[in-house]
């Protein structure tokens, strides 16, 4: 997952994720951290990043210090920063990264402590979807999760192998790692689910707090852990673990997709995303649930948090993250001794509001933190407990089954949008529904107090709807403006609920305006800030949410790459808790549902770019490069996505998407029309999608230049032309044929019969011509009709003299010809003798070229005249020359005229150096083949090519005498000095006649 | 194959191993070069082939001992290859050779003193061969021949290796002839310009200090580029040096260099006798020279003919095409002659009638314009001294010297 996402959004992470895979962590970490550095805004994120790797790295616990350092710097900058709005659209690289890995954690760890804690949960999942045995599945996990977080997965992926549960419980750490790895993602996912933000949030304070807490944790946790994490560490280097991971990937994502469908917007998601969970005890937690969330969430946040207040008592930001992280913590930590520290941003947490200033000066995302926290407070309690009883392991799969439950009350949406999906997820998970009930009723209970403190329902409130209200918040200064800003938003969620218009509106797009108009005076800047971030936040998106994809995608095959991008798009929504990223999707959903489709093409793109590269450098010490070379990259993609991105959600790309997908389904003959709509069926159209996305990829390469020409799938590229229209402008590609433009084979023959009975100019011709090539080219067709258009060309390029025309078909028909295709192949070897003989001079072509030709070629009768000629030229004798320049067949004499005026001048230079004292013109118009342009009769004729002759030899410094007979003579004597070759009359600086400013309007 | 017992097998292989272990240390390059040479078939090779196909896991035996180890990379893939070789599966013996010439090379680089170059002429020579084997493996396979590109490759790597200062420079020559002999076959000459560039431009160490027999090599080739060239002294001077310094007794070198030098020797008017070309079994040239000697324009075209696709693989098809000019003077000095016998006054006076009279008794039909055309030709290449008087369509020749000899020259300077 991180890799996908990180392709798209950040390069960095990117080789994080890789790195976790591999286990080469540390440095890559050092290097990430540096260059969010180096943007004030990434900063942030380069803490997040550090966070990340520190916690992938939490085995090192050297990482982890250096971590701390550059993250010191991020997290002042962030402070400074007043958009904690920002943060949630803007540093959108940095929160992007930041959602990503994030959400790479979340899902995994969602997924490992489902694992873990409950099998019964899987089975039940997987009897459902039916999609893989249970025990790969684990397996994936496992993988996953090193992907995501390496070290926690890694400790995890020991468990993940699953067949060591019994291992597990043993080891008290074990689950703890897991919870760490978990509990870290968790958190996240917990503020995602509330509201994405408090993730990112979370993830922003980490930088600071984290790393203090990070050292913190890791020495105190992780020390325990390191033993074991080092050796799960070595064991999930394995490469298998990711294949599996992916196969699983594609699975879910087409659950995904399937449960996504149904509802459209990104709340839906959510809702779907929750079900999800639910329906996959231990795959929904990963992905987005909430409730599986929360369990590691709680136990994870609570040694973080803690850790990193005490380590970071003056950050105010661990407060916020406190919020989350308190909840979880106060219950898990408990126990552990670190756990007071956090204690007292969970007093933040019951007065969310008095916590809020607090986090509101540095971060808004604060504020989104402690929101979420707040809304999830409650839920991460329960969770608490439970996660704590998870690690206990001593009813694991019960606590994992309460907490999915939990989770899916959590998301109301999804029961009112998903219905369908939500019974089905009940459905499935019925052998653990005993359970599950209980454990959904414990979570409602905690919700309503969530309520009570900050919203009416934050839990059920759409994803959205918690961005739209953080970002409300995160612009307030004050505790007045909070309050008041409290008061308006109160009216408007209200307001809506009445409506009905609660999870149908977009609280994305909704103007903050109407929340607070005493807030917008002060902040209107940064609302400005905020909503052009929030237009750039989308692209980042797109790569957090590839990470998974990434992974996943190589193995994957295309059909499932589509489907499984839009499904990990929903999902990424969810875990990365990023409103607008998920606004960006949910609007696309929304409007046709094309879009996830496009961002997943990018993402399987990306994916198949991605894992080739890995392949290369599996060894650690190459990570380094790849790292850089990915983030190279990345960079300069971000631009195009972010372009794409806010093309995307524009109306007008919408329409056009609609349309060109419209198109699509033509050229495939199969309607496609619910799929586009519906990312649930995208599995549906492979061949779409693998074309879609091969074009994508074909983007990319234009943007990167960076991938090689041999990684894209031409099979997927190759267009089936639906046009009609006979005659068609040629036009160089500068981007993906459209399969409206381009003609299918039997217009393209009607085409090319046009052109040869066309009376029109050469130059129209060779337009035409060339549009016709054109299509051939882009439609793959490589026939007859193929030959027969080059061949056509060909000799019209040879009577126009357009030698590099000329020379482009005959390589063309070389290929052809030698795949077998029939055609005049005598008629052009015969060209490409004369050519080779008379304009390049090679002899060693030539020999080659002469011994390719068989006995029974060479009786051909063109053959035989371009050998001859051949003869003629090599000997000098012009008389022959001449001779056969009359006779010969086919276009011959036009690649002979190219050479005629050298002859001529080598002709009379012989003759005016060996005959003396004269040579009559006549002779010479005789033996020189002029003939004249214009000639009727024969008498013309004659007189004609006498003053064309003359012509000739004036202009080439001859001396022409006339004897007492009136008769032209040429005085070879003083001629044989005085001959010139001259300049050639249309001569142009450039060299290129046909570029003439004429021909060039007469073309166009 | 006769049968070999494991304990044979493992002493046959212990065996090698120990005689290439203390060929290394004693720096005893004629030994090596014996371990190493696959072309030669040599028994103790095959024998050591036969065993490591029974005793299959040699690699363990490298690894036993210290001695071996050392050089464990190297044998590990001399072994595979040398396996792959003796079943008969060249490709794959040649991708173990690669790699085993890829570690050996390395290990040459370490090797202070040029002591092992005969081995490494050994190994360059035999992963060529390999390759061109290979290929006709492949070929017959149906796909598409590679490895000697590969091979090439791997070649001016070693060049790479060689061709710096120092007493390895020596061993640069033979590199570049293994080179050329790669390039000529695969069709790529032009490749060969940046190594003769990197020979003949280096003033850091004097071409004469290169040993003969690389030298005569380095001639023969570079001789033959020149011919492609149309360069006919430089070839005649390269093509002569071969010859000169060739071994005689080699019959198939100096076959081999007079298949170029004699047509080159024939463009600038030097004839070889007869039992130059008895000798040497150049009886596709024979013909060509009584052509040249007697004038006779259907001979030569006949000759030409005959051998044109041998004329064309070899590349000296357009050289012996352009004899065509000397045919014909040769033709006009005999009729010049004819006429001297009964008219010595007006001898230097050819019609054109009677010259295209004689073309038709060889058979060339051919009308007075042609004919005028060729003798403008003639004069213009300084072939016959004169002119041509086109009204009276009569050839005057030169009371001097009408037909100069080439005397090494070639036609038309």
């Amino acid at each position: 997952m991180n890799q996908g996402g990180n392709t798209q959004a950040v390069a960095p992470m990117d080789p994080n994720s890789i790195e976790n895979r591999y286990g080469v962590d540390g440095s890559q970490a050092h290097k990430y951290s540096y260059q969010y550095s180096t943007g004030s805004d990434s900063a942030p994120w380069t803490a997040h990043s550090v966070e990340n790797q520190a916690v992938e790295n939490g085995n090192y616990s050297n990482s982890n210090y250096y971590h701390p350092q550059p993250t010191g710097p991020a997290t002042s900058n962030v402070q400074e920063i007043p958009n904690t709005a920002s943060f949630t659209s803007s540093s959108t690289s940095g929160t992007a990264n930041v959602a990503q890995d994030y959400s790479g954690y979340t899902p995994y760890q969602t997924s490992s402590d489902p694992h873990n804690y409950s099998n019964t949960g899987y089975s039940n999942y997987y009897s459902g979807y039916q999609q893989q045995p249970s025990q790969s599945y684990p397996q994936p996990v496992g993988a996953y999760q090193n992907t995501g977080a390496p070290q926690p997965l890694s400790s995890f992926q020991n468990p993940g192998s699953y067949a060591g549960t019994p291992s597990y419980s043993g080891t008290y750490y074990n689950p703890a790692d897991y919870q760490t790895a978990g509990g870290y993602q968790s958190t996240n996912y917990n503020n995602q689910t509330a509201g994405s933000y408090p993730s990112t949030i979370y993830s922003n304070q980490t930088p600071a707090s984290n790393q203090g807490n990070y050292t913190d944790y890791t020495s105190n946790p992780y020390q325990n852990y390191t033993p074991d994490a080092a050796n799960t560490h070595s064991s999930t280097i394995a490469t298998t673990p990711p294949v599996h991971y992916q196969q699983n990937y594609q699975q879910w994502s087409e659950y995904y997709s399937q449960t996504e469908v149904p509802c459209a917007p990104g709340t839906e998601k959510l809702s779907a995303t929750s079900a999800y969970s639910q329906s996959f005890p231990v795959p929904g937690v990963t992905s987005e649930m909430p409730a599986s969330n929360s369990q590691p969430a709680p136990s994870y946040v609570q040694p973080w948090r803690p850790e990193a207040d005490t380590s970071h008592p003056p950050s105010q930001q661990p407060g916020a993250a406190v919020s989350t992280s308190n909840d979880a913590y106060w219950i898990h930590q408990a126990p552990s001794l670190q756990a007071h520290h956090p204690v007292p941003p969970q007093n933040h947490y019951p007065s969310p509001l008095e916590t809020k200033p607090l986090y509101e000066t540095p971060f808004q995302g604060h504020q989104r933190a402690t929101y979420p926290q707040e809304m999830n407070s409650q839920p991460s309690f329960h969770q608490a407990p439970l996660g704590y009883r998870q690690p206990t392991q001593t009813a694991p799969s019960v606590d994992s089954q309460r907490v999915s439950k939990v989770q899916i009350p959590t998301n109301p949406r999804i029961a009112s949008n998903l219905p369908s999906g939500f019974t089905k997820m009940d459905k499935d998970s019925t052998s653990a529904s005993a359970a599950q009930a209980p454990a959904y009723v414990s979570v409602s209970m905690p919700k309503p107090k969530d309520h009570t403190t900050a919203m009416p329902d934050p839990n059920s409130f759409p994803k959205s709807l918690r961005g739209f209200v953080e970002r409300a918040f995160a612009r307030c200064k004050d505790d007045k403006e909070k309050a008041s800003c409290e008061v308006a938003l109160r009216k408007i969620v209200k307001k809506a609920k009445e409506d009905n218009t609660l999870y149908t509106r977009d609280w994305d797009t909704e103007p903050l305006s109407t929340v607070t108009t005493t807030n917008v005076t002060n902040s209107e800047s940064s609302s400005t800030q905020l909503s052009s971030l929030q237009n750039k936040s989308p692209t980042r998106r797109p790569k957090s949410r590839w990470e998974p994809l990434v992974e996943g995608k190589p193995f994957v095959k295309p059909a499932s790459t589509f489907s499984s991008a839009v499904k990990f798009g929903a999902w990424n929504h969810q875990n990365e808790n990023n409103k607008k990223s998920s606004e960006s999707f949910q609007k696309v959903d929304a409007a046709t549902g094309f879009k996830p489709t496009y961002s997943g093409q990018n993402s399987a793109k990306k994916s198949f770019q991605r894992p080739v590269k890995r392949q290369r450098f599996s060894g650690g010490a190459a990570t380094a490069i790849d790292d850089e070379a990915s983030s190279d990259s990345d960079k300069d993609l971000t631009p195009y996505y972010s372009s794409a991105m806010a093309l995307a959600s524009s109306a007008e790309e919408k329409k056009r998407r609609d349309s060109r997908s419209k198109r699509f389904e033509k050229v495939q003959g199969h309607s496609r029309g619910n799929d586009l709509t519906k990312p649930k069926n995208a599995n549906v159209g492979n061949l779409h999608t693998r074309r879609a996305t091969a074009l994508r990829l074909s983007k990319v390469f234009d943007e990167s230049g960076s991938r090689a020409v041999e990684d894209i799938d031409w099979d997927a590229l190759t267009v089936k032309g639906t046009c009609q229209e006979i005659e068609k402008r040629y036009l160089r590609l500068t981007s993906a044929p459209d399969p409206a433009t381009v003609r299918p084979e039997d217009v393209l023959e009607k085409a090319l019969i046009m052109v040869q009975d066309s009376q029109k100019n050469y130059l129209y011709k060779c337009d035409q011509l060339k549009s016709i090539r054109q299509d051939l080219t882009v439609q793959r067709i490589h026939n007859q009709l193929t030959a027969k258009v080059y061949e056509t060309h060909a000799r019209l390029a040879l009577e126009a003299g357009d030698l590099p025309e000329y020379n482009q078909c005959l390589s063309q028909l070389k290929t052809l010809y030698a795949e077998g295709i029939e055609g005049c192949s005598l008629e052009f070897a015969a060209y490409s003798l004369l050519y080779i003989t008379l304009h390049s001079n090679n002899n060693r072509e030539l020999l080659s070229s002469m011994s390719r030709l068989s006995e029974e070629d060479k009786k051909d009768e063109a053959v035989r005249h371009a050998l001859s000629v051949r003869a003629a030229v090599t000997s000098g004798n012009y008389v022959m020359f001449f001779r056969l320049y009359k006779t010969a067949p086919n276009m011959n004499s036009c690649l002979m005229d190219l050479y005629v005026e050298k002859m001529r001048y080598k002709a009379v230079n012989f003759m005016s150096r060996s005959c003396r004292p004269t040579i009559p013109v006549s002779y010479i118009v005789q033996v020189l083949g002029f003939t004249g342009a214009a000639s009727e009769g024969t008498d013309e004729k004659e007189t004609d090519g006498m003053e064309e002759c003359l012509e000739w030899l004036k202009t080439h410094g001859a001396n022409i005498i006339t004897d007492s007979n009136g008769d032209m003579l040429l005085d070879t004597k003083a001629s044989s000095t005085s001959l010139f070759m001259p300049e050639p009359e249309d001569a142009v600086a450039h060299g290129d006649r046909n570029l003439d400013v004429n021909d060039f309007f007469t073309r166009t | 194959m006769a049968y070999v017992s494991m304990g044979e097998a493992h002493r046959r292989i212990t065996e090698y191993l120990n005689r290439f272990c203390d060929a290394v240390s004693y720096q005893d390059s004629s030994t090596l070069c014996r371990l190493l040479s696959f072309s030669s078939n040599s028994p103790p090779l095959l024998s050591l082939a036969d065993a490591l196909n029974v005793f299959q896991d040699a690699s363990s035996l490298i690894r036993q001992s210290d001695k071996f180890s050392e050089y464990g990379e190297i044998l590990a893939h001399l072994f595979r290859s040398l396996q792959s070789y003796r079943v008969g599966n060249l490709v794959e013996a040649y991708l173990a050779f690669e790699k085993f010439a890829n570690a050996f090379v390395q290990e040459f680089r370490n090797w202070e003193s040029a002591w092992a170059l005969e081995a490494l002429y050994v190994v360059c020579y035999e992963i060529r061969i390999l390759a061109e084997k290979a290929d006709k493996e492949l070929t017959s396979n149906g796909k598409s021949p590679e490895k000697l590109k590969a091979a090439g490759s791997l070649l001016m790597k070693v060049f790479g290796v060689l061709a710096g200062k120092g007493p390895k420079r020596v061993g640069a020559l033979y590199v570049t002839c293994q080179l050329f002999k790669t390039y000529f076959k695969l069709g790529t000459v032009n490749l060969c310009r940046s190594v003769i560039r990197s020979i003949e431009t280096a003033r850091i160490f004097d071409f004469e200090e290169f040993p003969r027999r690389d030298k005569v090599t380095y001639m023969y080739y570079t001789g033959r580029l020149e011919v492609f060239n149309e360069n006919f002294p430089a070839a005649d001077s390269k093509l002569s040096y071969a010859l000169q310094y060739c071994n005689p007794k080699r019959e198939r070198n100096i076959r081999m260099i007079l298949k170029y030098l004699i047509p080159v020797k024939l463009s600038i008017g030097i004839i070889p006798k007869d039992e130059l070309l008895q000798n040497y079994n150049l009886h596709e040239y024979t013909k060509i020279v009584q052509a040249l000697r007697k004038g006779d324009l259907r001979l030569l075209r006949h000759a030409l003919q005959e051998h044109e696709d041998r004329f064309l693989r070899s590349g000296v098809y357009l050289v012996l095409e352009k004899l065509e000019l000397q045919v014909y003077q040769r033709l006009m000095k005999k009729i010049y002659i004819i006429q001297k016998l009964s008219d010595p006054a007006r001898a230097h006076q050819l019609k054109l009638e009677v010259i295209a009279k004689a073309l038709r008794w060889l058979e060339m039909d051919m009308d007075l314009d042609e004919v005028e055309c060729i003798m403008t030709i003639l004069i213009y290449k300084n072939l016959v001294k004169g002119y041509l008087a086109h009204k009276s369509k009569v050839v005057v020749l030169s009371k001097q010297d009408p037909f100069p000899k080439l005397n090494g020259k070639p036609v038309g300077s």
